[in-house]
């Protein structure tokens, strides 16, 4: 057998193995379980042959870019709705970090700027951004909510609006950060991360696969915590009325 | 210029204070004075617009029209962070900051540099609301209910200011702490401080307040606390 019908045959086999064990268990998941299946199945066949156009027309790796841009902040944008101009939030929490991020690396040569590279550097990075910007902004929104007792007990002391949700937006990012510093700490010892597998599995050599993975994992510190400090300023500007008020949620 | 002299009061002045949350006016044409020295308690049922009312008087709430006067100065036109150290507001619910007693109380003060957090300051201000100085170093997150409450009045008067506002500060509180803070407001009041408290319970207005001010459907009844009680035996 080929080694691509050998992968389709096998992964066919696990899921359905998944599903039939899940319905003599009686857990109701067999059909969410084939669904999300076939979803995955269809969306990297899609992505699959998107990229494959992309790296025969390299000008369409913007077109790609922006989309990933534009799914990720209407991703972060949804947590955090109950903000005015959520999206507007999420778009420059993402976008700026991440994108600036992967010019710089392509301007110092750390990857070929190429679509083969652009294109999943740009994907870890604005997937970092993401990961932060909603983790920031969910936070906040909750503690603008739960936390208003506490607020009006700052401004009543006479503190300006601003300085009375310093607070939570130091809460919010310290708790954004938590899963990527774990994350990186562990690299290698818990989990190999996808960017190492994916390139062992291409043919490149494990110290070429960790050099790639280090600086991924490296530049997403920095591109989390830009984006984590974006939304904390931006969610803090959106919540701030004049007079020295608080949005109330 | 010589309507608002002669009109001028030591202390706040409402005008015509008119309120709405979204479509619902919540109050409407309210007008009394809360004067430096004199305690005024603000009394009705659940949603009559207390504690909306008492956060117009330091602007965490806007009005829709009227307007509130400090000193015969107009409060739109103060500094917001100033009015607030000047008109202090008490919640209903006493939250305490993280650390100890002593930098609940010190919070903010000396940021400005026009402030400063000496150990006397602090230990006066829990004097007046009736907690030892020994307190001072207890963490704030481990007092009980009465303590916090206590804790929160003494925050709010180490900013010194001309008037307190409190929502409710009996709420959680049994009848002998109840009794307690109630003398302290008179004893504050006493010594020059104006007292605006919210509260739905009619026996403690009567017996700390000098003049009561009603909320029904909306507007206001300004009026003695014996008028209060014959109206309440009625």
């Amino acid at each position: 057998m080929s080694q691509p019908a050998a992968q389709l045959l096998a992964s066919a086999a696990f899921v359905l193995a998944a599903a039939a064990l899940a319905y003599r268990q009686r857990l109701g998941l067999s059909r969410s379980l084939l669904t999300a299946a076939l979803r995955a199945a269809v969306q990297l066949a899609v992505v699959g042959a998107l990229i494959a156009l992309v790296f025969r027309v390299p000008v369409l790796a913007i077109a790609f870019v922006a989309v990933m841009v534009t799914t990720a902040s209407l991703t972060a944008g949804s947590r955090m709705r109950a903000l005015p101009g959520a999206r507007r939030i999420a778009v420059s929490a993402i976008a700026l970090p991440a994108l600036s991020a992967v010019g710089l690396l392509l301007l110092v040569g750390a990857f070929a700027a190429t679509p083969r590279a652009t294109i999943p550097t740009a994907g870890i990075l604005i997937g970092g951004a993401m990961l932060a910007t909603t983790l920031t902004g969910r936070r906040l929104v909750e503690d603008l909510t739960a936390g208003a007792d506490e607020i009006e007990a700052r401004l009543s002391l006479g503190d300006r609006a601003r300085d009375a949700l310093v607070p939570l937006t130091r809460r919010a990012i310290a708790g954004a950060m938590v899963p990527l510093v774990d994350q990186t700490r562990s690299a290698g010892l818990v989990t190999l991360p996808g960017t190492f597998v994916g390139l062992v599995l291409g043919g490149a050599s494990p110290e070429t696969a960790a050099r790639v993975q280090l600086t991924v994992l490296l530049t997403l510190l920095l591109v989390q915590l830009l984006s984590a400090l974006l939304t904390a300023e931006l969610v803090t500007r959106a919540a701030t009325l004049p007079g020295e008020r608080v949005l109330a949620l | 210029m010589s309507t608002s002299v002669a009109h001028r009061i030591d202390g706040l002045a409402v005008r015509g204070l008119a309120v709405g949350h979204g479509e619902r006016t919540v109050l409407r044409d309210v007008g009394f004075a809360a004067r430096k020295g004199s305690v005024t308690a603000l009394v009705g049922p659940s949603g009559a617009g207390k504690s909306t009312l008492l956060r117009c008087l330091n602007r965490l709430l806007l009005p829709h029209g009227g307007s509130v006067l400090l000193d015969g100065e107009d409060t739109a036109a103060l500094e917001p962070c100033a009015l607030r150290r000047r008109v202090g507001l008490v919640g209903q619910t006493p939250v305490m900051l993280p650390g100890s007693v002593r930098e609940n109380l010190a919070y903010g003060l000396g940021a400005d540099g026009t402030d400063s957090a000496d150990d006397g300051r602090l230990s006066d201000a829990l004097a007046a609301a009736g907690l030892a100085a020994d307190f001072l170093d207890r963490p704030a997150g481990e007092l009980s209910g009465g303590e916090r409450a206590r804790v929160a009045l003494a925050r709010a008067l180490t900013r010194e200011p001309e008037l307190l506002l409190l929502d409710e500060p009996t709420a959680a509180l049994d009848a002998a702490a109840a009794r307690h803070i109630g003398a302290t407001l008179t004893t504050l009041a006493r010594d020059g401080l104006g007292v605006v408290v919210a509260t739905h319970d009619l026996a403690f207005a009567a017996e700390v307040a000098d003049q009561v001010v009603a909320l029904r459907d909306g507007s206001a009844v300004v009026g003695a606390p014996a008028e209060l009680l014959a109206e309440r035996a009625r």
